[in-house]
């Protein structure tokens, strides 16, 4: 708000008008008595004032739009969140407390927070290997331990077959904090590695389609004309084929599996890109410091690449964000149709898959609910973060 | 006016010409169909058959001309599983995608337009924050999640709505049946709609004509819905119209869980089974009817903002 001494008269109306009126009248006496100019020691004393602000260096848009971005609180949950889940994914193999695939098969579909109680013994064939056995309870007699199974009937087990030395070491008590589903395998294990997944697929997926979109986008919106109506026809033909069904064509075309995944979402994806990209070179052409390229000589590739390119960045990682947060519900849906990464390796729609037959049954809703949760929070997380992004490089358009 | 009808028409049909040949190429990278229908007991006089029977043994470019030709006639091909035409079995399935499709953005239209009016004229308030959150959650869940989620709660933990099976049932109208899928449906557009036209009402809001309006003392009410929202209204349309035409060409996830029998329940059921020719046909019908939308919605918006036209 301005001072009483600082008047100018042109914005003061318009501050003048939000003021409340016994404000206004105080703002106009105090006004009455300011000299009309400024002494030279005011003057003086301003300039030094001011001579700190100006001093100070102008940052990058980075900087600004980092500054922005620190301050949107949602914003901020969505990129904490992310990064929660980027590192559950990379470090899935010490945080998961069961491996993703051991099947259990006598505890198959046990309730939340199960606890187990399991003989460790070494694999006959592989002594490298260890297998589980349920138990009731056991006891150590000379050299074999005896045991009742799951049934209650007694068993007996050499202790060299056991995996491991001490008491400690072969008998577990394991707790499933979510369950196991069908085969006996820990949910909260393999959603963890479900993140994997997911993760990969999406990042390297919005990758290739970041890729393909900027080069398309680019080139049609710099070269414009023939270039420009060739590459917008072929942007227009992968636009109305429906997305799903274009990346499960491709992926049945490629064979299933983890690459495959990653290219058929790849090469579909990108057509939001390519006119976004496009959009920001048919305006930036026109700038000043793109004439100046041309007064140069540079090359056209020079140009594209090194002066239009990385002042497009802030749409191009707004889009991107949001692309990739619709790889991650891509990669879902393909696996819930059996049609992304093969089993058994552990993905979030592949076990909502699994699970749904229960809940016509009215059991075991949380062998679909949990991976749906982990799907819906990956993805929310990515929008926030994405929405505050968007607001951080473009504060115009809030929202 | 007619000129640019012609050149829209013939774009679309450049489009669709496109769009068959990427189907046309796909469609050469899958695997063998000849082999695919035999199965496990293929022998190699059958397959060799079969593949002159579908013309698979000619050139590529000869098959190409005559896959032009036979879509441009309308021939999609035969059903490997049911054998029926293909073209026929689709049309048969529209319908009830239609319902499904047209139900759900009448809702979607109607309550995102109206949350994001009430949003943008309470901008940063209780109300506008809840619902641009509710929003991105709404963005955030997969169809075929919320549509398990709604069953699980509404189906099964709740019983109020049956989850599985088509309205019309021994020629008489079930509604119930509609509930649960139109609504899942429609809950992303909803969101969506939502977003666009408070951004939107937004910036027609701070235009200068709405602030004339309010300077010569119009009323408030005429202010947001005769001077700012039918100016808003232009990417709302844009928005309604590509999600309509989303929806129409199949939703795969809903009618799978649903069980409602449309043409999405028809790929996905193809899909498993590895019926090619119904695959192929419903990308090529989904992207005729997706481009046709657009070019109707393209038409009569020149007609009604002459703007349209010039850019």
């Amino acid at each position: 708000m301005a001072t009483t001494t600082n008047s100018n008269n042109g914005t003061d109306v318009i501050v003048q008008a939000t003021l409340p009126e016994q404000e206004l009248q105080d703002e106009l006496v105090a006004r009455a008595s300011v000299p009309p100019r400024l002494t030279k020691e005011e003057a003086e004393r301003r300039k030094q004032e001011n001579a700190g602000l100006i001093t100070e260096q102008p940052h990058s848009l980075w900087y600004y739009s980092w500054r922005r971005l620190k301050r949107n609180k949602l914003a901020m949950i969505g990129l904490a969140i992310t990064v929660i889940l980027i590192f559950i994914a990379l470090f899935a193999g010490l945080l998961a407390p069961f491996d993703p695939n051991m099947q259990v098969l006598e505890y198959s579909t046990k309730e939340i927070g199960f606890q187990g109680n399991v003989l460790i013994t070494k694999s006959e064939v592989d002594p490298n290997q260890t297998i589980p056995i349920p138990i009731g309870e056991y006891r150590i007699q000379g050299d074999r331990v005896i045991y009742t199974t799951e049934e209650g009937r007694d068993k007996s087990i050499p202790l060299s077959r056991l995996a491991g030395s001490s008491e400690k070491e072969w008998h577990k008590t394991p707790t499933y904090y979510l369950g196991t589903d069908r085969y006996g395998r820990d949910v909260l294990s393999r959603l963890m590695y479900g993140a994997r997944i997911s993760l990969t697929v999406a990042f390297f997926a919005e990758l290739c389609s970041l890729v393909i979109g900027v080069l398309i986008g680019s080139l049609a919106g710099y070269y414009r004309g023939w270039v420009d109506d060739g590459f917008m026809w072929f942007t227009n033909v992968v636009w109305s084929i429906p997305s799903l069904l274009l990346i499960i064509a491709i992926s049945i075309a490629l064979g299933l599996g983890l690459w495959q995944t990653i290219i058929a979402i790849g090469i579909t994806e990108w057509v939001d890109m390519a006119r976004i990209v496009r959009g920001q070179f048919f305006s930036l052409r026109e700038t000043e410091y793109v004439e100046a390229t041309k007064a140069l000589g540079l090359s056209n590739m020079r140009t594209i690449f090194r002066h239009i390119l990385p002042n497009s960045l802030g749409p191009i990682i707004v889009i991107a964000t949001a692309g990739f947060a619709n790889a991650i519900i891509y990669e879902a849906s393909l696996s819930f149709l059996g049609l992304g990464v093969q089993p058994p390796t552990a993905t979030w729609g592949q076990m909502i898959h699994d699970g749904y037959g229960f809940i016509a049954a009215g059991s075991n809703w949380g062998l679909t609910l949990f991976p749906a949760l982990a799907i819906m929070i990956a993805v929310f997380a990515f929008n926030l973060f994405g929405d505050g992004l968007r607001d951080a490089f473009d504060p115009k358009l809030k929202r | 006016m007619l000129s640019f009808t012609i050149r829209r028409l013939t774009y679309s049909i450049l489009v669709i010409f496109g769009v068959v040949t990427v189907v046309f190429f796909i469609m050469n990278l899958l695997p063998d169909p000849a082999r695919m229908m035999q199965g496990q007991r293929a022998d190699l006089a059958t397959q060799t058959a079969i593949r002159h029977e579908l013309g698979l043994d000619l050139p590529a470019w000869q098959r190409y001309v005559r896959f032009l030709g036979n879509v441009a006639q309308g021939d999609l091909g035969r059903s490997f599983t049911s054998n029926r035409p293909v073209l026929q079995s689709i049309w048969d399935r529209f319908g009830a995608t239609a319902t499904l499709a047209i139900s759900a953005m009448l809702i979607a239209s109607v309550l995102g337009v109206g949350i994001g009016v009430l949003s943008a004229i309470r901008s940063y308030s209780l109300f506008d924050n809840a619902a641009m959150l509710f929003a991105l959650i709404g963005i955030s869940i997969p169809a075929f999640v919320m549509g398990l989620l709604a069953m699980l709660v509404f189906g099964s933990w709740l019983d109020w709505l049956p989850v599985s099976g088509y309205m019309w049932e021994g020629g008489e109208l079930h509604l119930e049946y509609l509930v649960l899928p139109m609504l899942v449906l429609a809950l992303r557009p909803v969101s969506i709609i939502a977003r666009v036209t408070r951004s939107s009402m937004l910036e027609v809001m701070s235009s200068d004509y709405v602030r004339t309006a309010k300077a010569k003392g119009a009323p408030w009410k005429s202010i947001v819905y005769r001077h700012a929202l039918r100016n808003a209204l232009n990417p709302v349309v844009t928005t309604v119209s590509a999600w309509l035409a989303g929806l129409l060409v199949g939703t795969y996830f809903i009618e799978y869980i649903f069980n409602w029998p449309g043409i999405g329940l028809q790929a996905v059921d193809a899909i498993t089974r590895s019926d090619f020719p119904i695959i192929q046909g419903t990308v090529i019908f989904s992207a005729v009817i997706f481009v046709v939308v657009n070019f109707i919605v393209d038409v009569v918006y020149a007609r009604l903002d002459p703007r349209v036209k010039l850019s």
